[in-house]
């Protein structure tokens, strides 16, 4: 007799899989698999701890607490109940909005305060006690500004991998670089007042090797990206984002653990 | 009248940013009960809520109406929950030790009932548990408990992890068998 595998048993607790009567008279008659069964059914019944309850004000505290940093979205609210369109278009609009969002986030919280001084190593980190609307603003700017980093490793480590792309994929490297030159130049542009060199001239050169493959001929072939590549030196530019990455998921996690539940 | 989700959204668009307030607090809950769920941490359950609802703003221009609100943001709950898993796995320098060998006999408990043989029961099951959960991978963690836990479907955790439904099942069923295997000592055969 074949016996039924565990990921048919597994599939079986979970209620899915095909062939349900198969499996049923298999367990009606074999021993063996009805005990390994009993065994998934056991170990799964274990469960974890319950979510501890929130009491009712829950949702207007968190509001609270995230909201300071939030800049409105530009636009006539007053317009709102009466313009409705199924769905948004896909125009650049959206884009540029957020990359306004994000450079008044940016602006706010690098002007208010040390915040660039923190994303820093910085030996006394601990002690360093802002007050609650700074620290979910300084969350903000990191999570934008890692999220650009995350995005930029993507775009090289593809570049870098791109002796084998297909035309479609240049292509789609092309559209990628396009949609972050706006985004990168006013990260830049935001960090160029703070005096960190590091980051400064890696979104410099970023934005190089940003432009030169947004700006590359229709028919950009795998030989020109290996010449950016080996031209723009892209090799240590992903070295110098992943190190700068490990340093604001750092700063993240600084500030995540200053901050006191809510 | 109480304003559906797609209204506001709209509004939050149009520059009504305390429309944003109405659906952080309808929502806020039941992402802290699932951020709760992945990560087993108040303060972690908390840090991923907020981070989500902050992503949620940036992005809500790309919401696309046509879709749920809520299952949107219950994704991007899902994504900051992996993160922080990741950050968390990665924070860890000295590997989680192998606190419990498999092969342990554990203790042989004939019944199920009360008294102190139960509450040491209780103990070594949620240690075993936890140790289970903890050698998961982030993927593998975050499909169980959607599976298990949340009663997602094997296409919505896929769509969630953006993987294959194949390999969202096969996450499943490896978390299935590492729980399974931390546990097993523990049962009385029948
Ligand atoms: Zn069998």
């Amino acid at each position: 007799m074949k016996h039924l595998t565990d990921e048919q048993l597994i599939e079986h607790y979970f209620g899915e899989g095909a062939n349900r009567v198969m499996v049923e008279t298999h367990l009606r008659i074999c021993s063996r698999c009805e005990q390994v069964l009993e065994d998934i059914t056991s170990a799964l019944e274990v469960r974890g701890p319950e979510p501890p309850a929130r009491d009712a004000q829950y949702g207007d505290r968190l509001w609270q607490s995230i909201q300071a940093p939030l800049t409105p979205y530009p636009g006539d609210p007053r317009r709102a109940r009466f313009s409705w369109r199924i769905s948004w278009p896909r125009t650049p609009w959206p884009s540029l909005v957020l990359a306004g969002a994000c450079l008044l986030a940016l602006a706010a919280a690098f002007f208010s305060g040390s915040l660039w001084e923190r994303l820093r190593p910085h030996p006394n980190q601990a002690a360093n006690s802002a007050q609650a609307p700074a620290q979910v603003k300084e969350r903000v700017v990191l999570v934008i500004l890692g999220d650009h980093l995350d995005r930029s490793e993507r775009l090289l480590v593809q570049l870098n991998h791109a002796g084998a792309a297909t035309p479609q994929s240049v292509d789609a490297l092309r559209a990628e670089a396009r949609q972050m030159l706006p985004d990168n130049r006013l990260y830049r542009q935001a960090i160029s007042a703070q005096s960190d060199p590091t980051m400064t001239a890696a979104l410099d050169h970023l934005e190089r090797v940003l432009l030169e493959v947004a700006n590359a001929p229709d028919q950009l072939d795998p030989d020109d990206i290996a010449r950016i590549e080996h031209e723009m030196n892209t090799d240590s530019l992903l070295f110098q984002i992943r190190v700068l990455r490990a340093r604001t998921t750092q700063a993240q996690t600084a500030s995540a653990s200053r901050k006191g539940s809510i | 009248m109480t304003k559906d989700d797609h209204s506001l959204v709209r509004q939050v668009l149009a520059g009504d940013k305390d429309a944003y307030g109405v659906l952080v607090s309808r929502h806020g809950e039941t992402m802290f009960r699932v951020a709760f769920r992945i990560t087993e941490s108040e303060p972690d359950a908390e840090e991923v809520v907020q981070e989500t609802f902050l992503r949620a703003y940036r992005s809500l221009p790309a919401f696309d109406a046509r879709s749920d609100f809520r299952t949107w943001i219950y994704r991007i709950a899902v994504n900051c929950a992996l993160q922080l898993l990741n950050r968390r796995k990665a924070e860890a320098a000295v590997p989680i030790a192998e606190e419990y060998d498999e092969e342990r006999p554990g203790l042989q408990l004939v019944h199920r009932g009360a008294g102190p043989d139960r509450l040491l029961l209780d103990k070594e099951i949620e240690h075993r548990r936890h140790a289970a959960m903890e050698k998961m991978t982030s993927d593998e963690r975050l499909a169980f408990v959607l599976r298990h836990i949340e009663g997602r479907s094997t296409d919505e955790i896929a769509a969630a992890l953006d993987i294959t439904p194949n390999n969202a099942k096969q996450a499943v069923f490896r978390a299935v068998q590492k729980m399974r295997r931390s546990l097993a000592p523990l049962w009385v055969k029948s």
